[in-house]
């Protein structure tokens, strides 16, 4: 199965924490993935993704793609969710909707995007990742875990949303300078 | 589970495209002439990526061939992408720039695919 996943952390370490998990079951051969980010929402609800400082003709508004993936992984009701834990179904039910996200992509760090409902609560970083794997259970065990929350839809179906971009995936684990965990 | 110690040729090949994708992402934050001097290697980089798809696609299956076609073929524009931006300045260097970065990311993608469908197939038969 080709899927897109969300993996929900309550903070930032733990986000980059599920990151490295992520690529280290693509290492053992568990699942492939093809793509990594790890998006932030602020206590004002704004959004950040982490990426290398890139030059400015560069930092172009693919941001709309970020928010095109969030918001389908976030609704609509009955899409498939994968769940790391019952609190899944709670977080993928109660009050979180499909709703187009604008966002700008950020430099490391800084704030930028535009207010919306999605996945991510305030305070809250997510991984996003486009995957293959062969059953669900090796990603939502280990990210639960590591206390995320998975949200899960098909690619093919995420794929056909017109304003899909995912170039702001990094095709292997990128962890910013400011975050020296491993 | 599959043996994890194993890495193929395939493997090799994504390591090498994902190294692109990082050398010219790198390159990209960089300025004026130190990021032309960082892209000139990559028209060269990719080529042996792509010699090393062709070496080795006979051996795979036909989804496999297919994924690894695609991804040559992206380095092949990368290739060329990168050499044009070499010669160009300004909005036309910038644009240059964004495409080989955009298919060095498509090439990537193409070839961890072929290693999911590879992964997939060898699980399959292990199962068996």
């Amino acid at each position: 199965m080709h899927n897109y996943i969300a993996v929900v952390f309550d903070g930032t370490t733990k986000a980059y924490e599920g990151l490295h998990a992520l690529w280290q079951l693509d290492d053992e051969g568990e699942i492939t993935v093809h793509g990594t980010a790890v998006v932030h929402r602020n206590d004002w609800g704004q959004f950040q993704v982490d990426t290398k400082e890139t030059h400015p003709a560069l930092a172009t508004a693919v941001g709309v793609g970020v928010g095109a993936l969030l918001g389908a992984l976030a609704g609509p009701a009955g899409a498939a969710v994968g769940a790391a834990g019952g609190a899944a179904i709670g977080a993928a039910t109660g009050g979180v909707v499909g709703a187009t996200t604008d966002l700008i992509r950020a430099d490391n760090r800084d704030q930028a995007g535009f207010e919306t409902r999605s996945v991510i609560g305030a305070g809250q970083s997510a991984v996003i990742a486009d995957v293959s794997e062969d059953w669900t259970s090796a990603i939502d065990t280990r990210m639960r875990n590591l206390g995320g929350i998975v949200f899960r839809r098909a690619w093919s179906d995420v794929r056909a949303d017109t304003w899909f971009d995912d170039s702001y995936l990094y095709p292997y684990e990128y962890i910013p300078s400011s975050y020296p965990l491993w | 589970m599959m043996d994890t110690k194993v890495k193929d040729a395939l493997d090799h090949i994504r390591a090498s495209t994902q190294e692109l994708h990082k050398a010219i992402s790198d390159a990209a934050a960089k300025r004026g002439g130190a990021l032309k001097a960082d892209l000139e290697v990559v028209p060269q980089k990719a080529k042996a990526i792509t010699e090393s798809i062709k070496g080795s696609i006979d051996t795979q299956n036909e989804a496999i061939k297919k994924d690894l076609k695609e991804a040559a073929t992206y380095l092949e524009a990368v290739q060329k992408h990168a050499a044009e931006g070499l010669k160009r300045t300004g909005h036309a260097f910038q644009a240059s720039i964004r495409q080989t970065l955009a298919d060095a990311r498509a090439s990537a993608q193409k070839v961890s695919e072929a290693v999911a469908a590879k992964r997939s197939a060898e699980s399959t038969k292990t199962r068996k």
